[in-house]
């Protein structure tokens, strides 16, 4: 994790989607299908690895990001469900 | 971070059949410091850019006169992240990049087989992103040397038949990425030396792609080489993105593979920096020399710290001697300042300076007396002081001084400064080499002027020489950088890439001109060109100016003198003069007028035109240079 990235919430997980999704803060709530999303594309999934990675502090698999289907689950797969790490 | 404050705009001409080549005018550029545009400057958290890149997009877009440029990146693997990162760079340097992307893999045939997209799209450079994992001739295990040199030149013909067509038919500046190793060895430590060996044969590549950077132009390398080690192979080449993404390079990586290029990219724009202004104590040595005396400062290879100061002045020593010009701003006596210098293990030494300021005023305004008396802006500045609050001082007051923070710990002041890649240069021109002497020689001469009281006789005891001819092969490097780099004595701020200038000197509807300028004290070299173009019997003045070296000594009328010869030789009857204002050039406000042209009706706040009459007109030109012959060179 980057000497500067502190332990995540939920929230602030939901508004960095938010960034690498070029949305306006607050949009997504994370009952969202990512399919359906703007923008949910291949520079998008990039920017979830990192997010998710930093999140979580762990190495994620392009195919793990793949495999979710709704915002929360790439919530889940950070390591956020809920509540600070 | 650079944001413009006055008037840019890009022009377009064709002329004949012959591809477009865009003009581009830079006026005042200003830094622009947010918080979010922090994250582009050292030390850069890659995972921030990749998070942050839409913000970082918006907010660089808002900046205002962003200079438009076309690049196609031909990828021989997916270049997704390779073209957001590069567009966020530019953006940062104040460049506005519109891409062409060749599809998966097809930077051979995009240029082999002429796409016609990409023909379209006139780049004005073209990035060629490929790796070792596009090198199509590695040798079979245990070849002999014969057969690999073979691969060899297999390899690089095919790289070189790109380069000549994209060179024949675009026109474009190429910027080729060399070969990072791959991952895995199978001969182990062999690789290196054995001729099947793949780290050798890439080895080998890369030395014929240098070899054919050193002698061409319009071709520059891409050190994915050094890059790629500098990150480390692993964090480099991931094997998870590879595999699902085809990306070669890894994203965290590509940030840095696109900050290299956007550096290269603002080094042919001219945008480089030109002075490195340091402080003393603590920075070129331990210690302060006031109160420790020469003799107790830490310095030479006797003291770990002292051998990190003698290795810092050593690679500044080496700037110096490539052309960045080199200042000193301390806080000290000047007699305690020279001192220091004096140390018998100091690299450095007195006349390695061409401005050398130690005083107790504030740090701001001796960086702008520095500057006044070089001739420079503040924004071809870079400050290094150890102190931070010096440092933020000058960032305050100078904000158009780039002041890095470099922190107090010697071993990591030049890995900040490369970071920033403030003087990255595309090639290391000649004139470079001479820059620092060039200022020195010129304080020699203002001394002299103080012995005269008239400042014809002073003219006149200079023993002025000049060689003034059409561009030639020979200055090609020195005149691109001299026309994207002067901004007072510049009298359109037009800006040319290499190939522009290249495609001008061969049209022979224009008249170009070099001037160079020698004297008593020595030689100034390149100091000035001037472009015209021919419009029936009229030739419009597209280009002229001068370095601020040389102002004062007539070398303009020189110019002159020989642009109304080429006028009367070629029967064109008229000189157009143009003169487009900027906040940077109205010292040449008034120098069509002196030369003796009429003002012209055509004329606006924007754009002022002067009419000269070749052959009616009364010629204005200096008895106090004579004309030299123009050295053995080739025309272009």
């Amino acid at each position: 994790m980057p000497e500067n990235q502190k332990t995540m919430t939920r929230e602030e997980f939901l508004l960095e989607m938010d960034e690498i999704l070029g949305l306006r803060a607050g949009t997504l709530r994370g009952d969202e299908k990512l399919d359906e999303l703007q923008n949910w594309d291949s520079i998008a999934l990039i920017g979830m690895i990192v997010l998710a990675e930093t999140a979580s502090d762990a190495s994620i698999s392009p195919d793990r990001i793949v495999g979710c289907s709704t915002v929360s689950d790439l919530v889940r797969l950070a390591g956020l469900d809920g509540s600070s790490l | 971070m650079i944001a413009s404050s006055a008037l840019c705009g890009s022009i377009m001409f064709q002329s004949e059949g012959k591809p477009l080549w865009s003009l581009v005018m830079v006026l005042e550029a200003r830094p622009v410091q947010s918080e979010l545009l922090k994250e582009l400057r050292f030390p850069i958290v890659p995972e921030n850019i990749l998070r942050k890149r839409n913000s970082l997009k918006r907010e660089l877009l808002a900046q205002p006169n962003l200079i438009p440029t076309r690049i196609a990146i031909l990828g021989g693997s997916t270049t997704t992240e390779v073209k957001s990162m590069l567009e966020l760079f530019l953006l940062a340097q104040g460049i506005q990049p519109t891409f062409y992307e060749s599809g998966y893999n097809c930077y051979y045939e995009d240029v082999l087989f002429e796409n016609q997209a990409l023909w379209k799209f006139k780049p004005e450079v073209v990035l060629i992103h490929t790796t070792w994992r596009n090198i199509s001739e590695f040798p079979e295990s245990m070849e002999d040397e014969a057969e690999v040199e073979q691969r060899v030149r297999r390899e690089v013909e095919r790289y070189q038949s790109l380069w000549e067509k994209i060179h024949a038919d675009l026109g474009a500046l190429i910027i080729q990425n060399n070969f990072d190793f791959p991952s895995l060895r199978p001969l182990g430590n062999a690789e290196a030396f054995e001729s099947s060996g793949r780290v050798n044969f890439v080895m080998r590549m890369n030395g014929e792609f240098s070899a054919y950077a050193r002698n061409h132009t319009r071709f520059l390398i891409n050190d994915v080489h050094y890059l790629s080690a500098q990150v480390g192979l692993r964090a480099w080449n991931s094997p998870t993105y590879w595999y699902n993404f085809h990306m070669a390079v890894s994203p965290t990586a590509t940030v840095a593979l696109a900050q290299n290029v956007a550096a290269i990219v603002k080094a042919v724009y001219g945008r480089s920096k030109k002075c490195l202004v340091l402080d003393l104590d603590n920075t070129l040595w331990g210690g302060v020399v006031g109160d420790d005396g020469v003799q107790n400062l830490i310095l030479g290879r006797d003291h770990p710290v002292g051998e990190a100061f003698q290795d810092f002045q050593l690679y500044v020593k080496n700037l110096q001697r490539r052309g960045v010009i080199l200042a000193v701003c301390s806080k000290n006596d000047i007699d305690v300042a020279r001192e220091g210098f004096s140390h018998p293990d100091s690299v450095l030494k007195l006349d390695d300076f061409s401005a050398f300021k130690a005083n107790w005023s504030p740090k701001p305004a001796n960086i702008r007396e520095i500057a006044a008396a070089l001739n420079i802006g503040l924004d071809s500045m870079v400050f290094v002081d150890d102190n931070p609050a010096e440092r933020a001082l000058v960032a305050d007051q100078l904000p158009d001084v780039a002041t890095p923070e470099v922190g107090s710990d010697v071993t990591r002041f030049a890995e900040i400064l490369e970071a920033e890649h403030y003087f990255e240069v595309q090639k290391v021109v000649r004139d470079d080499l001479s820059r620092s002497s060039y200022y020195s020689l010129n304080a020699q001469r203002i001394t002299y002027q103080a012995n005269f009281s008239d400042y014809g006789e002073f003219l006149a005891s200079l023993e002025m020489t000049a060689e003034i001819a059409p561009f030639c092969s020979l200055y090609l490097e020195r005149i691109t950088q001299l026309i994207n780099k002067t901004n007072q004595f510049n009298l359109t701020t037009r800006r040319y890439t290499s190939a522009e200038v290249e495609a001008v000197a061969q049209d022979p509807m224009s008249i170009t001109l070099y001037g160079r300028l020698a004297d008593r004290f020595g030689d100034n070299g390149l100091v000035t060109v001037l472009i015209g173009r021919a419009i029936n019997e009229a030739l419009e003045m597209d280009l002229w100016l001068m370095s601020c070296r040389v102002l004062n000594r007539e070398m303009e009328l020189a110019m002159f003198d020989a642009l109304v010869e080429q006028c009367q030789a070629r029967g064109i009857r008229k000189i157009v003069g143009v003169y487009i204002p900027s906040k940077k050039n109205s010292m040449v406000a008034d120098h069509y007028r002196r030369l003796g042209f009429t003002a012209g009706e055509e004329s606006s706040e924007s754009r002022q035109v002067w009419h000269y009459d070749v052959f009616q007109a009364k010629p204005v030109s200096t008895p106090y240079i004579s004309r030299g012959t123009p050295s053995q060179s080739v025309a272009l």
